[in-house]
């Protein structure tokens, strides 16, 4: 094995001759090994961060009674297009494992504060949520304890009723009442400014509707796609009712969701190429000066292949010192900006690690490659100082 | 002599000048490409999220209590107050007038529909009761300067699907796609409404699906729920549909509040509720509310893709300041033997590196120029893939450039700079 020795013993040697060049080609290699795993750890996190950001509109998916009545003569007459709550249930065996489900049980009643002279008829929302999460151990429908007698009023209504926080709030339905202490609710802008939103137990008590909803509103988090598969699989489920996506908001966030992933994909391809291709003109610079090592190897009878593999080698070396080193870095780099873009850390992603190590190598290897060229000049010029 | 030895250096060394000034006209154009989509995003999301639909709701001020279930307002005709429809054009009069995309009134009238087929299939009395929901579909709107603007449901609720075609006229509606189911109603049929005495028979134009409560409804020219409510250019609600800046803290406060400088600056800035404190202000006796829901999460994702995308941007910056700084340090350990000539027939430090640097700065403005043209092409191509409209190639982005590829090339080559001008003459003509 002397021919391995050897080879080892060049290595070493190439490696301990300039320190200095070593050194700008190990930072640019790292560098660029860190920016790319930075910028793509940050890409892949970011898609399925915007998912979950979408949810900030809400609810996407709406579980109804089909077709019976509608919604209109619902409301005059509740009893006609209600969902049985075990709805809840099999929507809860159903496909992803974290879904945010609100049951609504709408009615109209006359609600009257010691405040207001005149009753003033307004829509009760009674609202369960539920967390449906199958991810954990524990797979669970986690039902948070409603505050007893406790109202959320909408800024709309409590303008209405002259209202204000605390105050108790007597609503009453087809000669049935329940009470309710006030807690005025944020402007919102939409149809719950206007409501007045109570626990489902005393909607049902008050309709005189027990076990029943009017509709169940999901948000459900994933991938446009994702989310049209569950609507699909979730309608086939539950037969008896009616599952279609809030299109205003599953269009607009597929729509939305193509072009950011779109931009975030081409931006980051560029910034890539371009980082590959600048770490590249740096190690073709510095590479260009071991003319001379060249030549003195190709004058004590190096063939040329040999001298060659010796280069690449000295490269593939250095990419994968560079590339180890960067790559950890950029996933380090990129948890913090994670954190300043979503406020969260971003996930490190183990996929990214190898992938920009892999690169970095490989641009090492091509940056060294233009040595090629230099296989084909004569020793003897490169010690005239010709070439 | 100075401009010579400048000359004389890019003469002797061409490959490797070209070898800088490529990495750094690469570098450049993927910078000027990022920074202008960067500039341009927030403009193109803006209007792609305008396909949630409207971000305002305009209410009458003084209402009853709206007795609303996901969007549908089941109140009786008769109940509540009502806007009147000709101040519409108003809208388009105010400060943020560009910035409405549209908006479409609304009126909803309950009433019972039957058609001649489902007539046929059971008891001759059958009808069924469903809401009338009165709007625009694509309605012209007269504004005070005399120019007409055209707006409605179309523009606003793009998520709407009409299998067939929207109503043109009163005599034609669309019938909601579970009513619809419910009813037996086919495109082409007659729908008879009747509501409080009154009869009116519309042609169904097309069969709707909005994903909401309209699925369940028949949708009308606004004219025909007018009538069924005896309310003539009237209406309740109007949706408007604007482009918006995300809002901060400075946009959330009450301008009620706010001194004449900063409701100055709040009213010049298309926040959400700016805009709807102009629409406030137009539109007499009306509530103008921010729909949160929309406006708050269109804001957030907003910021983040933005910053996103400054991040890349920075990270193309990095990348070039990387090559250049590298091809530079290399030239310089290349050249030490021209400047110890230099140095030894009395050049001083700063003499060299003034020359250096002057060197170092043509090839920052030749390669950014060329940077800065290649990326305004790169620029269109992705704004022209990705959103259907290239960013506009501004003169702020290449003045930014230039500055940007003069600070790379002098940051890249800063310290071996300082190094050459250390360098020991006499030790370099020895050849150590």
């Amino acid at each position: 094995m002397p021919d391995r020795r050897m080879f080892w013993r060049i290595m070493r040697r190439l490696f301990a001759a300039q320190r200095g060049r070593l050194l700008v080609i190990l930072l640019a290699l790292g560098a660029g090994a860190a920016l790319s795993a930075a910028l793509l750890n940050l890409q892949v996190d970011a898609k399925s961060r915007l998912v979950r950001e979408f949810r900030v509109f809400g609810p996407n998916v709406i579980v109804a009674p089909r077709g019976a009545g509608g919604s209109s003569a619902g409301l005059s007459t509740p009893g006609e297009s209600t969902l049985d709550e075990s709805v809840v249930q099999q929507v809860a065996q159903s496909i992803p494992p974290r879904v945010t489900a609100d049951s609504y049980l709408y009615l109209v009643a006359a609600v009257s504060s010691s405040a207001s002279s005149q009753p003033v008829s307004a829509v009760i929302a009674g609202k369960r949520s539920e967390l449906i999460d199958r991810s954990s151990w524990r797979s669970a429908i986690v039902t948070p304890r409603g505050i007893k007698n406790r109202c959320l009023v909408g800024v709309k209504a409590s303008e209405q009723l002259n209202l204000q926080s605390a105050d108790r709030l007597m609503l009453q339905a087809g000669g049935r009442e329940e009470s309710c202490v006030s807690e005025i609710a944020d402007r919102r802008g939409d149809a719950e400014d206007s409501q007045i939103v109570v626990n489902l137990d005393a909607a049902q008590r008050l309709a005189a509707l027990p076990g029943k909803i009017s509709l169940m509103q999901l948000s459900v988090t994933g991938k446009p796609r994702e989310i049209q598969a569950y609507i699909t699989a979730l309608a086939q489920k539950i037969p008896s009712a009616d599952v279609h996506g809030l299109r205003q908001f599953t269009d607009a966030e597929a729509k939305i969701y193509d072009r950011i992933s779109g931009l975030l994909t081409t931006t980051t391809a560029l910034v890539l190429v371009l980082t590959g291709l600048c770490v590249m003109a740096a190690m073709t610079n510095v590479a260009m000066e071991r003319r001379a090592d060249v030549g003195l190897m190709k004058a004590i009878g190096g063939a040329t292949r040999r001298v060659l593999r010796l280069f690449l080698a000295e490269a593939a070396l250095l990419g994968l010192a560079g590339g180890v080193v960067g790559a950890a870095a950029g996933l380090m780099l990129s948890i913090s900006l994670g954190k300043t873009v979503f406020g969260v850390a971003a996930r490190p992603r183990l996929i990214v690690y190898p992938v920009s190590v892999a690169l970095t190598i490989l641009v090492a290897i091509v940056s060294a490659y233009p040595l090629r060229r230099l296989a084909s000049i004569s020793p003897a010029s490169v010690f005239r100082g010709e070439a | 002599m100075f401009l010579r030895l400048v000359a004389d250096s890019f003469a002797r060394r061409p490959r490797r000048k070209l070898l800088t000034g490529a990495a750094l006209a690469l570098g450049m154009a993927v910078v000027t490409a990022a920074f202008s989509v960067s500039l341009d995003v927030g403009d193109r999301l803006a209007h792609e999220f305008r396909s949630l639909g409207a971000n305002l709701l305009v209410t009458p001020q003084a209402d009853s209590l709206p007795l609303e279930i996901g969007g549908v307002d089941y109140r009786p005709v008769d109940a509540g107050a009502y806007l009147p429809e000709r101040d519409l054009g108003k809208l388009k009069t105010i400060f943020w007038r560009n910035n409405i995309v549209g908006f479409a009134p609304v009126m909803e009238v309950p009433v019972e529909a039957w058609t001649k087929s489902s007539q046929s299939l059971s008891a001759p009395a059958y009808s069924v009761k469903t809401t009338l929901i009165g709007t625009w579909a694509h309605q012209p709107v007269a504004i005070p300067d005399g120019r007409s603007y055209f707006t409605g449901m179309e523009q606003t609720n793009s998520w709407w699907h009409v299998d067939g075609r929207w109503f043109r006229d009163a005599a034609e509606c669309l019938a909601g796609k579970s009513f619809a189911a419910r009813a037996g109603v086919k495109t082409g049929d007659v729908l008879h409404i009747n509501s409080s005495g009154k009869n009116i028979a519309l042609t169904v134009t097309g069969i709707l699906s909005a994903g909401g409560p309209e699925d369940d409804a028949v949708v009308a020219p606004l004219q025909v729920a007018q009538q069924f409510a005896g309310k003539p250019g009237q209406y309740r609600r109007l949706y408007v549909s604007a482009l918006t800046k995300p809002e901060d803290d400075f946009a959330r406060r009450n301008p009620a509040s706010m001194k004449p400088a900063e409701l100055e600056r709040w009213s010049c800035s298309p926040y959400a509720s700016s805009i709807a404190y102009q629409i406030k202000q137009v539109l007499p006796g009306v509530d103008a509310r921010v729909i949160r829901r929309v406006a708050e999460g269109e804001g957030s994702i907003l910021t983040r893709v933005r910053s996103l995308l400054w991040l890349a941007t920075l990270a193309a910056l990095l990348a070039a300041v990387l090559a250049v700084g590298a091809s530079s340090a290399a030239s310089v350990i290349e050249r030490r033997s021209e400047i110890g000539l230099m140095k030894a027939i009395g050049a001083g430090s700063g003499t060299i590196g003034f020359l250096l640097a002057a060197e170092q700065l043509l090839l920052a403005f030749v390669g950014g120029g060329v940077g800065y043209a290649l990326g305004i092409v790169l620029a269109r191509i992705l704004g022209e893939k990705i959103f259907g409209v290239a960013p506009e190639p501004s003169i702020l982005v290449f003045v930014v450039i230039l500055g940007l590829a003069a600070l790379v090339t002098l940051l890249g080559s800063a310290i071996p700079l300082r190094r050459a001008s250390r360098y020991e003459p006499a030790q370099i003509l020895r050849g150590e």
